[in-house]
């Protein structure tokens, strides 16, 4: 389960509007345990020039940026979000060709520039499949 | 012989037993990361490729360079260098 408070979602959801018919993607922050609570986010850069209405490469400096800036705090990268322009919040093959277990993946549809709905998943790594995952919205802070 | 920081991804801990970071000795990366190995069993499976190479999808930096930019595993490190291994993040739909 992922806990995620409504004033960031509401910020997430604002970046993937705004980066529209693009893919954008971005770092949840919070602690981790058997469930996941964030508390802020950060949003990275996508470096795929060519296929951004579909794709998309998290600018590993961004990553680095923001373990550098949370390193003596308990918060810790929980997860990642990306938007799917008008494609449904599952993942696809892609996603899960790259992804890494333990992460929250959070993916957001956009269709025509409004969010239409957003669903997280876990891999699992032995399967290499993912499992949707509990998103709950909690109060804002 | 250099002693550095090394900091563990969150999906790498659990062939660290948790550890975020872990203190090493060495004089390359390539150095630092084969020890680890040789500390961690599985550890070198996950980062490098036929323990030549950093895999495709993870992300090695000294300080704030990525050693792709550098000499790759023969990156020099220097004492109270951090080394950050990240997984690469990518996808869509």
């Amino acid at each position: 389960m992922i806990t995620i408070p409504a004033s960031v979602l509401r910020q997430i959801y604002d970046h993937t509007e705004a980066s529209y018919p693009n893919e954008c993607c971005g770092l949840m922050v919070g602690s981790m345990g058997k469930d996941k609570v964030v508390h802020t986010f950060r949003t990275c850069k996508n470096l795929n020039k060519e296929r951004a209405h579909d794709r998309y490469d998290m600018d590993p400096l961004d990553m680095l940026r923001v373990e550098r800036e949370f390193e003596k705090s308990p918060l810790e990268i929980v997860g990642i979000y990306h938007s799917h322009p008008d494609h449904p919040s599952k993942p696809s093959q892609t996603d899960t060709d790259r992804a890494w277990p333990d992460y929250s993946y959070v993916i957001i549809s956009v269709q025509k520039g409004t969010v239409a709905s957003a669903q997280s998943w876990v891999l699992n790594e032995g399967e290499r499949k993912f499992y949707e995952e509990p998103l709950i919205t909690g109060d804002s802070k | 012989m250099s002693s550095v920081t090394v900091k563990i991804p969150t999906p790498l801990r659990p062939i660290t037993s948790g550890q975020s970071e872990v203190k090493v000795e060495g004089a390359t990366v390539g150095e630092i990361l084969r020890t680890l190995d040789s500390q961690f069993k599985g550890f070198g499976e996950r980062v490098l490729e036929d323990g030549k190479n950093v895999k495709r999808f993870i992300n090695i930096f000294v300080n704030e360079d990525n050693i792709r930019d550098k000499k790759e595993l023969d990156t020099e490190v220097r004492n109270g260098d951090t080394i950050s291994i990240l997984p690469s993040i990518a996808g869509g739909g």
